[in-house]
């Protein structure tokens, strides 16, 4: 042992280094492993499907229906071929026709700025109070790119863009900053009162309006909508909707200022399948030239 | 050691590795029996200490590399280590006490086969768990996945069983000349 060149002695310490390094990198830096992967079942497959054929042989796999003869066998799995493929259809149909709705009601919005909607799958792990999406390389996406549920609901910026995927902060999240909003106090949003929202327990929005009106008419009530209008958003955001008023509480401190409690229309962001970012073809974050606040 | 049958039977363990998991899956929860695990454990009970240990190495990375984990986002990821690790550890105990068992009986492999499997798939759990601490897009239950392993490795000393008569009779092939002392018989 003594008398082995130091290359051999220090290969076992090595490797077993190299396999704790390996064994907790992140899942990013190993990615050159499925080749590997896929050599190495190369090279099973000629020893491993024979095995296979020869257990099939001897046990043969389950038929759903063992009675049935061969051309009712076929006339079933064609049925079910072609039962599977109108119900695809189907799915395929309504899936569109929302989107094509979704993405008219998120135009209507501000028509007179052209903004792209794309459309991205959510990926299941959070991070944080983060929502991870799918989003590869999507030209114009960058950090403070809005987006949006259900094509008017708002859900929050993009905080960072990665190479594959980027990270959304809900406008909930409890590290998100205060947003400018705006309760539309009649159905046309003829009269409007300003509110500052900030983040409550995760799922809603807590803030206090400016004095209403004495219009008895004209007062903050349960169910109302409230609306962005923040000049920290781009402008292509301004009025989407942040949600409903579930409800107002005395605020004791300030009695003329009263105290709401806004949900979002969706009932909870962390389990969305999909979001739509909207991305300005003119970049208009440039909040200024535009406004957005009175 | 004879390098070019342990390339050969391990071939043909893996082969029967994946073959035989939807034959003998019991219930279709993940409780199958090892084919590599008896291989590794016969190694290591015949071959002197360092070729024990580099077969148990590659025997694990062979196994992880043919063992892609799920992500949460739908796809897989093969990830090197927790087998090869685990794989390591459990011929790395067969080698520290080998001296005080019987090897040529059938029984020893079946015992130690079980004993170096849940060795080995502790190992792995504890990795993948290691690494669900942080930020991990994979689907990972540690609880399940002790109970299924932990039943798998019972489930291996079936295969271990059939598997130990064909090693014997191999054992002449493997050229093994190990002199490894025992604690109540001769050097073998």
């Amino acid at each position: 042992m003594q008398h082995q060149p130091l290359i051999v002695r220090w290969s076992m310490p090595i490797t077993i280094v190299a396999l704790i390094v390996l064994a907790l990198s992140p899942i990013q830096w190993t990615n050159w492993t499925n080749w590997f992967s896929a050599q190495v079942r190369v090279v099973i497959s000629p020893i491993a499907h024979p095995i296979t054929i020869a257990v099939d042989t001897i046990i043969p796999p389950p038929i759903a229906d063992p009675a049935a003869s061969d051309r009712e066998r076929v006339i079933t799995q064609e049925l079910d071929r072609v039962r599977t493929e109108l119900l695809q259809t189907r799915q395929d149909n309504k899936r569109l026709n929302e989107l094509v709705d979704q993405f008219s009601r998120g135009a209507a919005i501000t028509p007179e700025l052209d903004v792209r909607q794309i459309r991205r799958p959510r990926i299941s792990s959070l991070v944080g109070d983060q929502l991870v999406i799918r989003t590869e390389n999507i030209p114009g996406l960058i950090q403070g790119t809005v987006v949006v549920v259900d094509a008017v609901q708002l859900l929050g910026k993009v905080s960072r863009v990665d190479g594959r995927t980027s990270t959304v902060l809900p406008i909930t999240a409890k590290s998100a900053p205060p947003i400018m909003a705006t309760v539309l106090l009649d159905s046309e949003g003829s009269k409007q009162v300003l509110c500052l929202l900030s983040p409550s327990d995760g799922s809603t929005l807590r803030g206090e309006v400016a004095r209403s009106s004495t219009d008895e008419q004209f007062q903050v009530h349960v169910g109302q909508e409230v609306r962005l209008l923040d000049n920290q958003w781009p402008q292509h955001a301004q009025m989407l909707l942040i949600g409903k008023i579930e409800r107002i509480e005395r605020n004791d401190a300030q009695p003329l200022r009263q105290r709401i409690i806004v949900r979002p229309t969706v009932a909870d962001f962390r389990r969305i399948p999909e979001v739509i970012l909207r991305l300005p073809v003119i970049d208009e974050t440039d909040s200024s030239l535009h406004g957005g606040t009175p | 050691m004879n390098w070019f049958v342990f390339t050969l039977v391990a071939w043909i363990a893996f082969g029967l590795e994946l073959a035989l998991i939807p034959v003998l899956d019991a219930g279709s929860s993940g409780v199958h029996p090892s084919m590599t695990i008896p291989l590794l454990a016969f190694i290591a009970l015949y071959a002197p200490r360092r070729p024990a240990l580099w077969t148990a190495i590659i025997l694990g990375i062979t196994m992880d590399l043919l063992s892609p984990m799920l992500r949460t986002d739908g796809g897989s990821v093969v990830i090197i280590g927790p087998y090869a690790l685990g794989y390591l550890l459990a011929c790395h105990f067969i080698l520290t006490i080998r001296g005080m068992l019987i090897r040529r009986n059938p029984l020893t492999l079946i015992v130690i086969s079980i004993c170096s499997s849940f060795i080995a798939q502790i190992v792995v759990i504890a990795i993948f768990t290691m690494r669900d601490l942080g930020t991990n897009p994979l689907f990972w239950d540690a609880s399940d996945q002790l109970v299924s392993r932990s039943f798998s490795s019972l489930y291996t000393g079936l295969s271990a069983l059939i598997l130990s008569i064909v090693f014997f009779a191999l054992a002449p092939a493997f050229g093994f000349n190990s002199t490894v002392p025992t604690r109540f018989a001769r050097h073998i």
